[in-house]
């Protein structure tokens, strides 16, 4: 599906009107499952994803495969529900796009909790996606921080992630200025289009289809990435901008959780 | 299940210790692959690459079907991987264990998502016949670096693979096979290859080609595939402990030298079995991209 997002370089505005640094709404809840040991609510602008939390307990009996038994082990489950997407569709559970996902929220957190303290245990998270609408696995991993926060696991700090992507000039095909007359005139000093490859911070589902972007998960308001996923081509040359851009927006989306988290908190000791 | 065998203590310290006094247990360089070892198989389409004790298959085969109804006008390309049990007591068949799902993804997103093959050069009539281009990739023998070495065999096993030569009058198709006519190679965009970045001592030591000893080792690994042209195809970098960003950066500038290597590596190898395979210097009049 081809789609026209060339109309960025005119007027600096995306699709949804946003400009290249803006995050989309982030709404978020923590203890929604009264049943789970720590769930929470997320949604990154039209992404919804609900994450529980079982554990850490005790592991089921005879369950198999790595890790050693002085650490935590931790399950990650990702269910999509049919009416997610688009289309309806029928994944099947052994779906190798899913296991990769759940592969990486599952080794991103074991570097962030604290999984010496729990030897000889599982933790189990569980994470529906409800509505698709692009940086899934952002999504994923910052719902699943809101859970395993509500359940008082121990981590280093939040793991946040965030998106980011790149306007390519193939894509978009720098209108010059001979094409528009017009606008080149208006826009005076500031060149239209010249600056064709914008960096843009939290892309949308139709934006994702389009554009090279990345996936970038940082611990806490450091500088340092703990997960970094790009599955789409775009030059060397644009990464450092795009890291940039990601790291950025790591560090706000790191504000609104935290934010979340201390109204609940709040909250908690009010209702006491 | 069986489990890889883990590291005794002692080894994981000793391996540790040297690599901080900067000396890794087969003395290479930190930035240097080992031995890459590139044979083609009679056959078009097979290549055998041993990177260090890491040895793998691949098999590119290809038949006539229907393409997919809503992909009229597109061949249909696959890439399935196998662990077999000889390779590693780890591997069972039949049930793949996380990274043979992480091998296919990565191969799968370096190779078919990135269009490395044109898949609509291997259409036929829209809509009704085109190409099947499946490409079975076998590990023999695990001593790390699977995904480097799979990504190396695919690319040369793709790039050496002809297909029959096909023609099309009307609703005719007329597949020559490979006596009647000199088979075409397929349309390669671009050669992606893969470079697997592993992290020891919170990010102080970064290296090239880890062995599956490094490999238990290490902290975080970071998995670049770039072409040659200084594209990145795809990063993966799925957790572990936190890197800077700027050392993402550098890995990306270490990879395009790598892969630039490697790509010289695996043509020079290519010439050669062409060489071999243009016994009477036929070749050039026969290749089906004359006039006809």
């Amino acid at each position: 599906m081809p789609l026209d997002t060339s109309t960025y370089s005119l007027a600096l505005l995306r699709l949804d009107g946003r400009r290249w640094n803006e995050l989309r709404r982030i709404h978020a809840q923590i203890s929604t499952q009264a049943a789970a040991d720590g769930s929470s609510y997320l949604e990154m602008g039209n992404t919804k994803v609900i994450c529980t939390v079982a554990g850490p307990a005790e592991g089921r009996r005879g369950a198999v495969g790595g890790g050693s038994q002085s650490e935590m082990r931790i399950e990650v489950e990702i269910n999509i529900a049919g009416f997610a997407g688009v289309e309806r569709k029928k994944r099947s559970r052994a779906d190798r796009r899913n296991a990769e996902l759940s592969h990486t929220v599952q080794s991103a957190l074991e570097s962030t909790l604290l999984t010496h303290l729990y030897p000889h245990s599982t933790l189990t998270l569980t994470l529906h996606i409800l509505a698709q609408d692009g940086a899934l696995l952002a999504a994923c991993i910052n719902a699943a921080t809101l859970a395993l926060v509500d359940a008082g696991v121990p981590m280093y700090d939040y793991l946040v992630a965030c998106s980011a992507g790149s306007t390519s000039a193939s894509a978009a095909a720098p209108p010059s200025s001979s094409a528009i007359p017009g606008l080149g005139g208006i826009g005076g000093n500031r060149s239209v289009g010249a600056d064709a490859d914008d960096p843009l911070l939290d892309l949308n589902g139709l934006e994702e289809q389009e554009l090279p972007y990345l996936t970038v998960g940082t611990q806490g308001d450091s500088d340092k990435v703990v997960v970094c996923v790009m599955e789409t081509r775009c030059h060397a040359s644009r990464l450092e901008e795009m890291l940039a851009v990601g790291i950025d927006g790591c560090k706000r989306v790191r504000e609104i959780l935290d934010g979340v988290v201390r109204a609940h908190g709040k909250k908690m000791i009010e209702n006491e | 299940m069986p489990r890889e065998a883990e590291l005794s203590l002692n080894e994981r310290e000793f391996l540790l210790q040297a690599l901080r006094e900067n000396v890794r247990l087969d003395g290479r360089p930190f930035d240097t692959f080992r031995n890459v070892e590139l044979k083609f198989g009679e056959e078009y389409g097979v290549a055998d690459v041993q990177l260090g004790k890491t040895r793998i298959v691949v098999r590119v085969s290809c038949d006539v079907t229907a393409p997919y109804p809503d992909r009229k006008f597109d061949g249909i390309f696959n890439i399935t991987t196998e662990f077999s049990p000889m390779a590693s007591p780890a591997f069972e068949v039949g049930r793949p264990n996380e990274s043979e799902v992480i091998l296919s993804r990565i191969l799968e997103k370096a190779i078919r998502r990135s269009s490395a093959l044109d898949t609509e050069s291997l259409c036929i009539i829209a809509g009704q016949k085109c190409f099947a281009v499946r490409a079975d990739i076998h590990v023999l023998d695990h001593d790390g670096g699977l995904v480097d070495a799979a990504c190396i065999a695919l690319i040369a096993a793709l790039q050496h693979f002809r297909r029959p030569d096909v023609t099309v009058e009307g609703e005719n198709v007329t597949v020559y096979s490979l006596r009647e006519r000199e088979p075409v190679p397929l349309a390669m965009l671009h050669h992606p290859l893969c470079v697997t970045f592993s992290y020891f001592h919170s990010g102080e030591v970064v290296l090239v080609d880890a062995t599956l000893a490094e490999e238990q080792v290490r902290e975080s690994e970071v998995i670049v595939t770039m072409n040659r042209h200084g594209e990145i195809c795809q990063i993966a970098k799925y957790g572990g402990s936190p890197i800077d960003a700027v050392s993402l950066l550098t890995c990306t500038s270490s990879a395009l030298g790598k892969v630039q290597a490697l790509w010289k590596y695996i043509q020079e190898k290519l010439d050669e079995d062409a060489k071999k395979r243009d016994a009477g210097g036929l070749m050039a009049e026969l290749s089906a991209e004359n006039a006809r």
